[in-house]
């Protein structure tokens, strides 16, 4: 089973695992502050396409995050006009965000690139070994034979885990979320907080769909996401609204992913075993993961709660 | 002196919400280092004009005043500028915080990192001013509701607050925990600081403040000097002319106990949930003819206790018997059946469809008593008798197809009530259970409730009674039994109780210590 531990199918993980915890992460953020964003995979949606044409347009890997940032950004802020501002109910906002961004993509896309024959190519990024640490055998190898953004990507993990709980702002983020009024009534802005809270997730929503075309197609196609925006809100469950947690979930459905991928690969397998078997297989893992993992999880207590100072419960 | 400005000063205050005007035209004022309660029923308006002093609430039109100097206040950090501090009535912490977490948010020094060890001894410093021991490094969720007040007061006072206010400090709390919550408080305004608290009982406001002001229906009646007020001087400004019901006093001997099978009769009932015992070995009667009282800080069984008699929780082990009868296996119509009426303690959320009219809302549980004949819904007759539940508990409402939700929450009570005194003639008596049947009542409406309770004991019937409110329990009660953790720590007989005691079985102290 030497199979199983093989580094090309680890790093593949790490490959797998980065666009889901980066989605995962702001919506960890969003979550914190006491909005529910159910609308996350279409806002990833538009962040691969966008990602995917401001690389290919611009010619430039970094402008392309830049695009797909910002269009998460406002998707995001619009959710946070809804659910803030007008006291939607947020799942009913984000089903409608999730529709639009699913729609938006496959036009924009159409409009950018038009009906073609052979799709586009944007090159992937390739792997940039980081000195010294990327010679340690085998841990080094999985972890530090990558490219840029995948470690920006252990990098954000750490960012976020820091800022939610050793800042200032992190805790006044985290009260929003768990009591908006003791919150107010400690001079916190409660609708700030959230609307940051929403564009800043927005961003990291928008740059994990441009993980997709950057670091695995290279193309764009209509269900390039896939599932994986719906998996990060199930990760962010997972990991118990805590980063850490999260990327350790993260990592796991990206192994599930990666030995799919792989073993339906070898031609012996292919034989043998229906390829919709293996496509399954991340999803039943994670069905049959969160039934045992999410009873018991506490999310903050204020979530999907609108926020209105005046009114007298 | 004469001439220095009071600390606090209101004046004109309004405030309306919707069409229901909360505040019309109050002046106060209050003095530096005084104790100043505001006195009044639910509704009066006590808690409003604090709202509006801590910037939770804006006023419609009046001007606050702080130390002679305008002090426009539009939002809690505005308040809090004017060092002013509020600790409300529920406790508005963050329980998956630590307490220091949740004293230091808002105020958690400078630089981007949170250094929240390093605030530690300034927190500490406060606390020990003002004799306000709390465990910082516990989870609020945790922590008794006692020790969650002081950390409340012990963050108002770290942000510098010298105006403190307290909405209903001792609603939760066991009378030790009284005693000790208003100790601090002498000393935190002997400190120079101003006090507010505001409460319904008139206990405290005497034993406790310097001045008194009283609030009814909105408006200000009127400000006493502590030495000039009594108790008779408040209740009839409280109250103002209107007619105290009957029957309220002392409770009686038990009208007939000896006969016949105890109304409810409960033996070693325990309930779990995984490894948590939520009621463990419980035993106790309501005898026929008699009110018994369920002592108890929130949240120690009372209300899996309730349910769990009414056959809305399956129970691990145990026995209910209703008028001799066991109710082992019965379902919760069965047992309606056999004599069994439960009051619920959440009027909202089990209480009442909002939705519905107040007519449906009350023939809701007494359908299959009142269409017997025909079987279906009869709209007539559930309107006529909802008119005179109306009537008969004077429920504020236009009229009896409005939904129930538009109801005040004090109304939506009083139709519940009516409706369960309605099912428990319908079914020929036997036990009522009433979980926190007042919460939130006036006075008036309070003592009819209890008057309807008294008849239920004069018709032979039993009653348990679940109040936080100790002096509910001790006013009302034959006999008084403490719950704490799930387990019945033991019963005290009437008419004269010992509340000290029945406060420390509600804090868990089994035995008096020498």
């Amino acid at each position: 089973m030497g199979f199983v531990f093989d580094i090309s199918l680890l790093q593949l993980t790490m490959v797998m695992m980065a666009p889901l915890i980066i989605a995962c992460l702001g919506e960890i953020i969003i979550e914190r502050s006491g909005i529910l964003n159910v609308g996350i995979e279409g806002i990833v949606t538009v962040g691969s396409v966008a990602g995917f044409l401001g690389t290919f347009m611009m010619g430039s890997p970094v402008l392309g995050c830049l695009t797909a940032m910002m269009a998460g950004g406002i998707l995001s802020l619009l959710l946070a006009y809804f659910a803030i501002s007008m006291r939607a109910n947020q799942i009913v906002v984000g089903l409608g965000i999730f529709v639009l961004g699913l729609g938006l993509s496959p036009l924009s896309y159409r409009l950018a690139v038009g009906v073609v024959q052979s799709p586009p190519q944007i090159k992937t990024l390739s792997g940039v070994p980081v000195p010294l640490l990327g010679n340690i055998p085998y841990v080094g190898e999985v972890l530090f034979r990558q490219n840029i953004l995948v470690y920006l990507t252990y990098f954000l993990v750490a960012a976020v885990a820091f800022f939610l709980f050793k800042t200032p702002l992190g805790l006044r983020l985290r009260s929003c979320g768990e009591n908006p009024r003791a919150a107010d009534s400690l001079g916190i802005n409660v609708t700030a907080m959230r609307y940051g809270a929403c564009v800043v997730g927005g961003f990291f929503l928008g740059l994990a769909g441009a993980y997709l075309p950057l670091l695995i197609t290279g193309t764009f196609t209509d269900n390039l996401v896939n599932g994986r925006g719906w998996l990060a809100l199930m990760l962010v469950i997972f990991g118990r609204w805590m980063p850490l947690w999260a990327f350790l979930g993260a990592l796991l459905f990206a192994y599930v992913d990666a030995f799919q991928f792989k073993v339906s690969s070898l031609p012996q397998m292919a034989k043998a075993v229906p390829p919709q078997f293996l496509l399954m297989l991340p999803y039943v893992f994670a069905m049959l993961v969160l039934v045992k993992v999410a009873s018991g999880a506490e999310a903050p207590r204020a979530l999907t709660r609108p926020y209105d100072r005046e009114s007298r419960e | 002196m004469s001439a220095a400005p009071p600390r606090v000063e209101m004046r004109g205050i309004c405030k309306r919400f919707g069409e229901v005007v909360a505040l019309d035209r109050v002046d106060l004022e209050a003095a530096k280092g005084e104790i100043h309660a505001l006195l009044g029923e639910n509704g009066a308006g006590k808690t409003t004009i604090m709202n509006i002093l801590s910037g939770l609430y804006r006023s419609d039109a009046g001007e606050i005043r702080v130390d002679g100097r305008p002090a426009p206040i539009r939002s809690p950090k505005d308040a809090i500028g004017f060092r002013i501090g509020m600790v409300h009535q529920h406790v508005e912490l963050i329980g998956n915080f630590t307490a220091l977490e949740n004293i230091l948010l808002g105020h958690e020094g400078t630089g981007w990192v949170l250094r929240a060890e390093s605030q530690r001894g300034a927190v500490e410093e406060v606390a020990s001013r003002y004799g306000l021991s709390v465990p910082l490094n516990e989870r609020v969720k945790a922590l008794p509701v006692g020790i969650q007040q002081k950390i409340e007061i012990l963050k108002a006072l770290y942000r510098g607050a010298d105006i403190l206010i307290l909405d209903e400090p001792t609603t939760m709390l066991t009378p030790q925990e009284v005693d000790a919550l208003f100790a601090t408080i002498r000393k935190i305004a002997e400190g120079g600081l101003t006090v507010i608290f505001i409460t319904h009982k008139i206990k405290e406001v005497l034993a406790n403040s310097d001045r008194i002001t009283v609030f009814r229906g909105g408006c200000r009646v009127g400000t006493v000097r502590r030495p000039e007020a009594s108790r008779e001087l408040l209740v009839q400004m409280m109250v103002g002319e209107r007619e105290f019901p009957a029957g309220a006093g002392r409770p009686g001997a038990v009208a007939s106990s000896s006969a016949g099978p105890p109304a409810l009769s409960v033996r070693d009932l325990s309930l779990r949930n995984a490894d948590i015992h939520l009621l463990k070995d419980v035993s106790f009667d309501v005898p026929a003819g008699a009110i018994v009282g369920l002592a108890g800080v929130s949240g120690n069984g009372q209300r899996e206790l309730a349910e769990a008699i009414a056959g809305l929780l399956p129970v691990q082990a145990g026995e209910v018997t209703i008028r001799g009868r066991s109710v082992e296996k019965l379902t919760v119509a069965a047992r309606i059946a056999l004599g069994l009426v439960l009051i619920p303690q959440n009027r909202i959320d089990e209480g009442i469809l909002p939705s519905l009219s107040l007519a449906e809302n009350f023939v809701l549980g007494l359908h299959p008593y009142i269409f017997k004949r025909s079987g279906f819904f009869e709209q007539g007759t559930a309107h006529e008798m909802a008119r005179i539940a109306i009537r008969d508990y004077n429920v504020l409402t236009r009229n009896e197809r409005v939904p129930s939700a538009h109801l005040s929450g004090g109304n939506i009570q009083k139709v519940i009530v009516a409706r369960a005194m309605a099912l428990f003639r319908a079914i020929g008596g036997g036990i009522l259970i009433a979980n926190n049947p007042t919460r939130g009542l006036d006075i008036m409406a309070a003592a009819f409730v209890h008057a309807r309770f008294r008849e239920v004991r004069e018709g032979g019937g039993g009653v348990l009674l679940i109040s936080e409110d100790l002096d509910e329990l001790c006013s009302i009660c034959d006999r008084i039994l403490v719950i704490h953790s799930g387990e019945i720590l033991g019963g005290f007989d009437g008419p004269d109780y010992d509340v000290y005691r029945i406060g420390e079985l509600m804090a868990g102290v089994r035995r008096r210590q020498p």
